[in-house]
């Protein structure tokens, strides 16, 4: 049984009923309730393949939540199909339930008021994991999260980052093929993300895993993904590798210029807008985006040429604002 | 001033928000009349099947469950959000009452409008109305006057008990289960008149859970039998100010209870 | 080789977290003795100046309301401290996993009330014990009372539980609408006969209530022990709890095929 994940022209659509101000209003939307369709999800189509990492990445309220919930089987599609580990998951939820581990955020399926060891036995239940695989898999997740020094502590006392790593090891007990982790290390402290991270990539590369992320921290995408899809306003921008994104809108920058003359008149250049003037302060930034645009040097070279400067500095584009310009792009072809 | 009017702008909307649903909004209300119906159906089940009941006759025993769930009727209204205080501690609710620049008791009180009060209230209304016909006493003034002290003194003391329970669960999240408790026990044990219980019984409803000074004393100083209480005449007759007492001790020791909270879920 | 149902550790939630919780525990123990103390005096002053009563004596009257706080507590431990209730999950928003794993929700549901149950059977059965060695209930009048007794016992802590899942399920639907909830727990309270014996209550009372499923859960068990219902009425009080055990089992799937439909459409 391969791990992989299929996608084609996924789509959701959710009525909520819109209500009307006032007394008036309220009464009306009694008798006659004015219905409204949200897209949450329309025509996403994408792969991942067996042993893979994908980043799902796109700003909150995207469809990236609702996408994970259709794949993992308690979320039935309007239109379009998934398939998880060859099954179709809103089709035989238990089947697929198998196949898959998921995380969701914040939320955490451990038991609240046992000590997490316990937890781990009643899923092991659950999943139908022989006794010694289960020992063998805890024992390797302790290797990796440092569990035991806190698994028979009570869910309820344990911190965030001590909550998360034990039901991220409570997700992949039953060994699944398949992972959905939607927004794991949100809110946790940079060593236990770390600690997260080199655990996912131990699942990927030694286990085999397949596992679908969804995120907000760049870095965790820098570090963890080799492809991404981005979804905004449900739709699927952009699908493809990291390097391939960095290049087609990596070129950006900035350049923070102090002027030398606060009275200087400053006008754009050839290929380099001003982005925002404060006083002496002057943000210039590439016209137009990606690809098409000045290298930071020839930028440079322009502006010390045309204005008289006290001092300049270059901000080169992290993920993040390769990720803004990408958004943006993609919005302007909407 | 200002505080007042910040209280009664977040009531009104409250209000307005339990509008919003208006299923629910009457629902609501019937909820509060049926609890409040359930537990007189249960007293008045009692008092016909047991006439006499420690003494008293029909019509007198009636004024206490009256007074009881009169207070109980207001203390749901003012003050009976503080029941609700342990949900709110293991929502992590309070915490962001902590930061904000109003008493955590107040913002505790203004969290939602108590729609089933409207029932509670209108049903221990109209008992209470149907227990003051019935009455053979004679309603003086003062007599009046004492009976509407009572009632106040018994929304107080009900008050009072539950913001201890609530200053528990500011440091033990599992004392809200006292809370349904007392709740219940208040239910059970208020409408009656404590003397029929054996002496040890008794005092226990008397100086361990003051539920006696809710409606028994005062009842019972009004219609006559304060004085084979159990409990010296003077100290039955005190009950509405004993209320008041124990309620500003309440608040007291909520002011120390929310000095020491330390948070919850680490 | 075992005859345990597979996933048994689900039902051992509720007994282990009391386990480690000892304060719970005592809290359980202190609640129950003095609930018992309560009752036991409250009865003992009422009957102290009144013989017989709605057909019941006070011995009968006794009995009746400690064993009815005895069975109350086959099912009051703190169910919110699991943070594992349906309303719980729903507000938190955890009631996915329910939907993520390959044990469908109800047997979850169901393992979990077993363990529960039979955690507060062995609450009540020492204290019935203890009781009864102090004299404070009256043993059952014969063997065939007793096993009567048990059977429909049995048969309404069965009632009890398609009770409380209905409740439960209600929460599926009623984040914003607990009124509807309360109603029924209302319903629960009064009409199972655990406040009072539904004998005291006035004729229309009582024959609204032989038509709600509530007075099969603690009033007739109760009223077989003590005698108020007579082992030849025995026979058809056990089949109108079993009536209504297979009314409400229908129900209840119903109700739980168009919860998951709910939270398949919502998403949870």
């Amino acid at each position: 049984m391969t791990g992989s994940i299929e996608v084609r022209g996924l789509s959701r659509t959710f009525h909520t009923t819109v209500r009307r101000p006032g007394f008036a209003g309220a009464l009306r939307s009694l008798v006659n309730p004015e219905r409204v369709a949200k897209h949450a999800v329309s025509d996403v189509t994408f792969d991942v393949a067996q042993g893979e990492l994908l980043a799902l990445l796109g700003p909150n309220g995207a469809g990236k939540s609702t996408t994970i919930k259709m794949l993992t089987g308690i979320l039935t599609p309007t239109s379009g199909t998934a398939r998880v580990a060859g099954v179709v998951p809103y089709e035989e939820r238990e089947r697929n339930a198998r196949n898959i581990g998921a995380v969701f955020g914040q939320r955490t399926q451990l038991w609240w008021d046992l000590p997490v060891r316990e937890s781990f036995a009643i899923l092991r239940d659950i999943y139908e994991v022989p006794k010694a695989e289960h020992a063998a898999r805890l024992k390797e997740f302790d290797e990796l999260l440092e569990l035991s020094s806190f698994w028979d502590t009570r869910v309820r006392h344990l911190s965030l980052g001590q909550r998360v790593r034990c039901d991220l090891a409570a997700a992949l007990l039953h060994d699944p093929p398949v992972v959905f982790l939607d927004e794991p290390t949100i809110g946790m402290d940079v060593v236990v993300k770390e600690q997260v991270r080199e655990f996912l990539r131990h699942q990927v590369a030694e286990r085999g895993r397949t596992v679908l992320l969804t995120t907000h921290d760049m870095t965790e995408v820098e570090r963890l993904a080799e492809r991404v899809v981005l979804i905004n306003h449900g739709r699927l921008v952009l699908d493809g590798a990291l390097d391939e994104i960095r290049r087609r809108f990596g070129s950006t920058w900035q350049l923070r210029a102090t002027l030398a003359d606060p009275h200087t008149e400053v006008a754009g250049l050839p290929g380099v807008v001003v982005v925002r003037r404060e006083g002496r302060q002057v943000v210039f930034g590439p016209e137009g985006p990606g690809a098409e645009a000045l290298s930071v040097h020839q930028a440079l070279k322009l502006v010390i040429e045309r204005y008289e400067l006290a001092g300049i500095a270059i901000d080169e584009a992290d993920l993040e604002d390769v990720m803004r310009a990408a958004y943006a792009q993609a919005e302007a072809a909407l | 001033m200002n505080a007042v009017r910040i209280a009664w702008r977040v009531t009104r909307l409250n209000f307005r928000a339990q509008l919003e649903y208006r299923t629910e909004f009457l629902m609501m209300i019937a909820v509060g009349a049926i609890w409040q119906v359930s537990v007189l159906v249960f007293a008045t089940v009692l008092l016909t099947r047991f006439t006499g009941m420690g003494g008293w006759n029909s019509s007198d025993v009636l004024l206490i469950p009256a007074t009881r769930m009169l207070a109980h009727g207001l203390f749901v209204l003012v003050l009976g959000r503080i029941h609700a205080l342990g949900r709110f501690i293991q929502e992590g609710v309070i915490d962001t009452y902590l930061v904000r620049p109003m008493p955590v008791h107040r913002q505790v009180q203004l969290q939602f409008f108590p729609t089933n009060a409207i029932g509670d209230l209108t049903v221990a209304a109209g008992l209470m109305v149907g227990a003051i016909a019935r009455s053979d006493l004679d309603w003086t003034a003062g007599r009046i006057t004492y009976l509407v002290a009572a009632v106040f003194g018994g929304m107080l003391l009900e008050a009072a008990l539950f913001t201890v329970v609530a200053c528990a669960s500011l440091r033990f999240p599992a004392a809200d289960y006292w809370g349904r408790w007392l709740e219940e026990l208040l239910g059970t044990f208020g409408s009656y008149p404590l003397n029929v219980l054996p002496r040890a019984v008794g005092g226990l409803l008397t100086f361990g859970l003051p539920l006696a000074f809710v409606a028994y004393f005062p009842a019972a100083v009004l219609t006559g039998h304060g004085h084979d209480t159990g409990v010296p005449y003077w100290l039955a007759a005190a009950s509405p100010l004993i209320g008041l007492l124990a309620y500003l001790a309440a608040r007291l020791l909520w002011k120390w209870s929310l000095n020491h909270y330390t948070g919850v879920n680490g | 080789m075992t005859v345990l149902p597979p996933a048994w550790r689900v039902g051992r939630v509720t007994p282990l977290g009391e386990l480690h919780t000892p304060p719970r525990m005592t809290a359980a123990l202190l609640r129950l003795a003095v609930q018992i103390v309560l009752v036991a005096s409250l009865w003992h002053g009422l009957y102290a100046a009144a013989g017989t009563t709605a057909g019941l004596d006070r011995d009968q009257a006794v009995s009746y309301a400690v064993l009815a706080v005895l069975a109350s507590r086959l099912r009051e431990i703190d169910q919110y401290a699991a943070r594992d209730t349906v309303i719980q999950h729903m507000h938190f928003g955890t009631i996915v996993y329910w939907y993520l794993r390959p044990m469908p929700p109800q047997r979850y549901y169901a393992l979990r009330a077993l363990g529960e149950q039979l955690y507060g059977l062995a609450w009540s059965l020492a204290g019935y014990l203890v009781c009864l060695a102090a004299g404070v209930v009256q043993p059952p009048a014969s063997a065939a009372v007793a096993g009567v007794f048990a059977l429909s016992m049995l048969f309404g802590q069965w009632v009890l539980y398609y009770v409380m899942l209905v409740i439960d399920q209600l929460c599926f639907w009623t984040l914003r609408n607990g009124a509807a909830l309360l109603i029924l727990i209302f319903a629960q309270n009064l009409l199972s006969g655990v406040y009072a014996p539904l004998w005291f209550f006035p004729d229309w009372f009582i024959t609204l209530s032989s038509f709600l499923p509530f007075q099969a859960t603690l009033s007739v068990p109760l009223s077989l022990y003590v005698g108020r219902i007579p082992l030849s009425d025995a026979a058809f009080q056990l089949s109108v709890q079993a009536g209504w055990i297979v009314v409400l089992a229908l129900f209840t799937r119903f109700l739980w095929r168009r919860a998951a439909r709910r939270v398949i459409s919502q998403g949870g």
